[in-house]
């Protein structure tokens, strides 16, 4: 009985826990762009939120303070559109592997005003929502502090094959490099005697030619 | 006896779930940089450990040398700054807060072309003897677990900053590539256009319109 209580605690902490997950913050003046990009490998789960921070606490936030975002993939597709908002969130998995862009429009007001967004953006493993796995397994909180351990040293394993397998590409690349700089080289030496060869052998017909030699 | 011990074990399960909602990272952000950009973190704690890294990614430079890469500062809530960097192109760093409050993480771009930064900032948090004094239902296998969760963020950082140089690595290895073949093949047009001008220059001499025998 106490240990569910507890767990239900713990799921309203992690309702209420975005006022204590750190997130980041950025300015933009009005009528100015600003992106930020990630790169997500595919099939990888994403989550993102961002929210302009009141200037003044209390008082409702002015119309001035409006963003327009848009979260597009490298190849130009859409994720994510929201016109004129002042809050949001987008969760997808990533379909292609790249750099994926989340633009953040501050809408024009005449005197330039500077709107401070909190913005976060949590790929892999630090998207998962660990609050339904804690519901669903019934699982201590020691429990699941040791599982989410787990978890990051399972990502840093797969990480690690990653950069090892970009090494090997990169290897690959720079070899191929090396073997074509020298069959060019050794092309330019032949294209330099035989243009040599031509010229002798053009100016000695010609110069027979105009009875000279 | 039953009640006390129900509720000091509801208070457990408070801090735990305070302390879960601490893991707080990001990912590997970029951001074009065309004259200064700031980025804001929050430290909750004083004495909290802010570690990260930056890797400047070049954009496609053809014809003048390497970037000379930017400035990083991090200035306090106070306003002074804490941690700075000049002309890197790339770098870790960690400091420990002095205070806690709003951080600013600033990139000074001091040329005119613009550049992409891949920054990753973590903020770390390990509570210590007095936070172990001030609540005695923290344990200290809570200290353990919050050290290990740093010593496996710290992998994680760096395994950030690699793949992020390796990307830098890849984009210079491509741009070399193009620019071989490209200038082979300039090159190779530049020696045929140099030889047939030689002969036509040669064969306009011994013309018979321009001069007899002026050879």
């Amino acid at each position: 009985m106490s240990k569910r209580f507890g767990i239900v605690v713990v799921l309203i902490l992690g309702i209420l826990s975005p006022l204590l997950v750190q997130s980041l913050r950025f300015d933009i003046q009005s009528g100015h762009t600003k992106c930020i990009a990630e790169d997500i490998k595919s099939n990888a789960m994403t989550v993102g939120k961002y929210s302009i921070v009141n200037p003044n606490e209390g008082h409702p936030l002015p119309e001035s303070h409006k963003v327009t975002v848009r979260v597009t993939s490298t190849y130009g597709n859409n994720y994510h559109y929201g016109d004129n908002v002042q809050s949001g969130q987008y969760a997808f998995t990533a379909a292609e592997a790249g750099d994926y862009m989340a633009c953040f429009y501050a809408i024009d007001h005449k005197p330039v005003t500077t709107i401070t967004i909190d913005f976060e953006w949590k790929t892999g493993i630090a998207a998962k929502d660990w609050t339904n796995v804690a519901k669903k397994g019934q699982i201590d909180v020691m429990q699941l502090e040791l599982k989410k351990l787990e978890d990051i040293v399972q990502s840093i394993h797969d990480e690690m094959f990653y950069l090892r397998e970009r090494e090997e590409e990169m290897q690959e690349l720079n070899r191929a490099t090396n073997s074509r700089m020298g069959w060019l080289s050794f092309l330019s030496l032949c294209i330099c005697f035989s243009v040599a060869g031509l010229q002798l052998w053009h100016l000695k017909t010609f110069f027979e030619r105009k009875k000279l030699l | 006896m039953e009640r006390r011990k129900r509720s000091g074990s509801v208070k457990l399960f408070i801090i735990l779930g305070f302390l879960l909602s601490i893991v707080g990272h990001l990912s590997a952000l970029s951001i074009t940089v065309n004259d200064v950009e700031c980025v804001y973190e929050y430290v909750l704690y004083e004495g909290d450990t802010v570690s990260g890294n930056f890797v400047v990614v070049d954009h496609d430079i053809f014809w003048s040398s390497d970037h000379p890469g930017l400035d990083f500062t991090v200035s306090s809530p106070g306003g002074n700054t804490v941690h700075s960097l000049k002309g890197t192109s790339g770098d870790k760093f960690e400091f420990k807060a002095p205070r806690s409050g709003m951080y600013k993480f600033c990139f000074q771009n001091p040329y005119s072309t613009p550049e992409t930064v891949s920054f990753y900032i973590h903020i770390g948090h390990i509570p210590n003897e007095h936070d172990l004094a001030k609540d005695e239902h923290l344990n200290p296998i809570n200290v353990k677990i919050a050290e290990l969760r740093e010593a496996l963020e710290s992998v994680t950082a760096e395994q950030t900053y690699l793949k992020a140089r390796d990307a830098r690595h890849r984009r210079t290895n491509e741009s070399t590539r193009k620019r071989v073949v490209l200038y082979t093949m300039l090159e190779y047009l530049v020696l045929v256009a140099a030889s047939s001008l030689q002969v036509v220059y040669i064969r306009r001499l011994f013309s018979k319109s321009v001069a007899y025998n002026r050879v």
